[in-house]
């Protein structure tokens, strides 16, 4: 299993610390169900043309502590639906940061990277030299690791696969171990 | 305390901060809410082929959202609640409170416990010297094996000193605590918290401040058990265990002393619930609709300085004070203290034990309206129209505010008395 590329365009950069995600599609359109329906509402009070300009891959950047408050999964249901691959964010919340990790969307510490990044700037997670690539200004950031099961949720593409497949593993050494 | 408690759940001699572990929670709390229990109950099956939770006594299950169901759906979503748990051989409670509150009255609080939730606000169970953590999907992990992995968070310690003024409550030390320290400091950290204050606070004091250490930011709040805590969970302690204390020596990632002589009630300016702001700032600014209630306060202490401040008054004409006691067992303490009497009299709507008022599913407010709240958050939106806005404030203070009909210092109501509940 390997790393998701992640290797795009900073689709928005939320310049707010405590950033409460339920603000990206409205807290009156969190309890919508409908994926499409969600993707249409959402950043619409930021910029009413959001949901065109983003390319499959895009990232978002974010402040400190992005994801405080009550973080609701719908707004980066939301934001897959539309392509968007992955968070680079000075940190996270570790409410937001656990549920979406379990959800397998990548979300990457990166202190400074707020200050590094415009709007639409090509950015790159080089997972082997641990560092963010701003392409338009050539800067790199290190990003924070993650935990064995953090990274290895992420390669399996989410909380379900990666635990079917760890204890697939585990009943594999028990049954190992008993022959 | 951490440490020893991770320790134990992982069955190792000695863990650390940083530390990779497989841990055994002692308790799996959860509430029935679209997209999580029935989630879990669908994905165990089909997913992981586990007709059976692995020791269910383990696990206790909360029927406290959409209460009373409002739609069939919601109904239904109670009825496959109900059904897993006979299943399973795990008890549903339903009907009796809030589940936070009640998981402590039913003995889950058990002090030296480790117990999960994928709701953070099962923190507050640290009240009790239980280490309880909100851990999201990872509590589906819990379903299906023994173990839950997670990494051993660092502890900053929390020493609260001088002296509470009167009107002054746990709401407001909390809240003091986020101005002062900001909303990231504890980021991913277990706060312990202690000093003078939180030794001379009340239980239920001490649960509406660790209930809500996620606007820390901290994985959870816990506080070494000291006889109040120990007398309330002899006799309800679900397993037994010995109490965790810090080592005189215990390593923190910081220390941190918070004076709170000076502080005065507070309010939480909407948006965020970071947004600490003295009383003074907004007072007179006016509102419509008044909740008390939540996880976070909605206990005995709070009804009783509300009903001392609506005492023989009426609240302000075409104003909603919704009073929503936090479980079933404080309605009826209340009831039998004459406080429910109280404030009815005074104009106060009271309901049973509910989560539904905190997030706008029941008294739903409109473009314009202005409330003062007890519940957990005051993001635009959180209790009806996105146009609404929440002031977060004391017990005392939404009674007075429910008086005047804009947000009201409560102290000359409290003046004849002692007034401190904190």
């Amino acid at each position: 299993m390997t790393l998701p590329t992640l290797h795009g365009r900073a689709a928005w950069v939320f310049t707010e610390d405590d950033y409460d995600i339920d603000l990206i599609v409205g807290i009156k359109n969190i309890k919508i169900t409908d994926i499409n329906e969600l993707a249409a509402v959402t950043m619409t009070s930021y910029d009413p043309d959001f949901a065109q300009s983003v390319n499959k891959g895009d990232l978002l950047v974010g402040g400190q502590n992005f994801g405080y408050g009550h973080p609701h999964y719908p707004a980066m249901r939301a934001m897959r639906h539309l392509g968007v691959a992955g968070v680079i964010a000075e940190s996270f919340s570790p409410g937001f940061f656990r549920g979406e990790i379990s959800m397998g969307f990548p979300l990457i510490t990166c202190p400074g990277i707020r200050a590094a990044t415009q709007r639409w700037d090509t950015l790159q997670v080089d997972w082997e030299r641990g560092v963010v690539v701003n392409q338009r200004t050539g800067q790199t950031l290190p990003f924070e690791p993650w935990s064995s099961t953090e990274r290895a949720t992420i390669e399996a593409g989410g909380f379900t696969p990666y635990l079917k497949a760890r204890l697939a593993r585990e009943r594999a050494a028990a049954a190992a171990a008993a022959a | 305390m951490t440490e020893k408690i991770l320790a134990r759940v992982a069955g190792v001699p000695a863990v650390r901060a940083g530390d990779e572990i497989l841990a055994r929670p002692d308790f799996v709390i959860a509430y029935d809410f679209p997209g999580y229990t029935d989630v879990f109950f669908k994905e165990a099956k089909e997913e992981f082929g586990v007709d059976k939770v692995p020791s269910p006594e383990r696990f206790v299950l909360f029927i406290d959202h959409m209460v009373p169901a409002a739609a069939p759906k919601e109904e239904e979503l109670h009825k496959i609640t109900r059904a897993w748990g006979k299943e399973q051989g795990v008890p549903v409670h339903e009907r009796e409170g809030i589940g936070h509150q009640v998981s402590a009255e039913l003995g889950y609080a058990t002090p030296g416990a480790f117990a999960v939730h994928f709701d953070g606000h099962v923190s507050q169970l640290g009240a009790f010297g239980t280490l309880a953590m909100g851990a999201r999907k990872s509590v589906l992990e819990t379903f299906v094996s023994e173990r839950m992995a997670l990494v051993v968070p660092g502890t900053v310690k929390i020493e609260v000193t001088g002296t509470v003024q009167p009107g002054v409550m746990a709401r407001d030390i909390f809240h003091h605590l986020v101005r002062v320290m900001g909303p990231s400091s504890c980021r991913f950290k277990v706060v312990e918290l202690c000093g003078p204050v939180i030794d001379a606070m009340s239980i239920e004091g001490r649960q509406t401040i660790c209930g809500q250490a996620m606007f820390l930011g901290a994985t959870t709040m816990l506080i070494a058990p000291d006889a109040k805590t120990l007398e309330y969970a002899k006799g309800r302690a679900k397993i037994a265990l010995d109490p965790v204390y810090p080592d005189a020596d215990a390593h923190y990632d910081r220390v941190v002393t918070v004076d709170v002589s000076n502080l005065a009630p507070i309010v939480v300016a909407p948006p965020s619930p970071a947004n600490t702001r003295d009383l003074t700032e907004y007072a007179g600014l006016e509102v419509h609709m008044g909740y008390l209630g939540s996880c976070a306060s909605g206990r005995l202490e709070d009804l009783r300085v509300a009903a001392q401040v609506l005492k023989g008054r009426k609240i302000k004409p075409g104003f909603q004070l919704h009073v929503v006691p936090t479980s079933q067992a404080i309605m009826s303490q209340a009831a039998s203290e004459g406080l429910i009497s109280t404030l009815v009299d005074a104009g106060a709507f009271i309901s049973s034990s509910s989560c539904d008022y905190c997030y706008g599913r029941i008294a739903t407010m409109t473009d314009g309206q202005r409330a003062v709240s007890t519940g957990t958050l005051n993001t635009p939106g959180r209790m009806g129209s996105a146009d609404s806005e929440i002031f977060i404030c004391n017990a005392a203070v939404v009674a007075a505010s429910a008086l005047e009909g804009c947000i009201t210092d409560p102290r000359p109501y409290l003046s004849n008395t002692e007034g401190s509940a904190a």
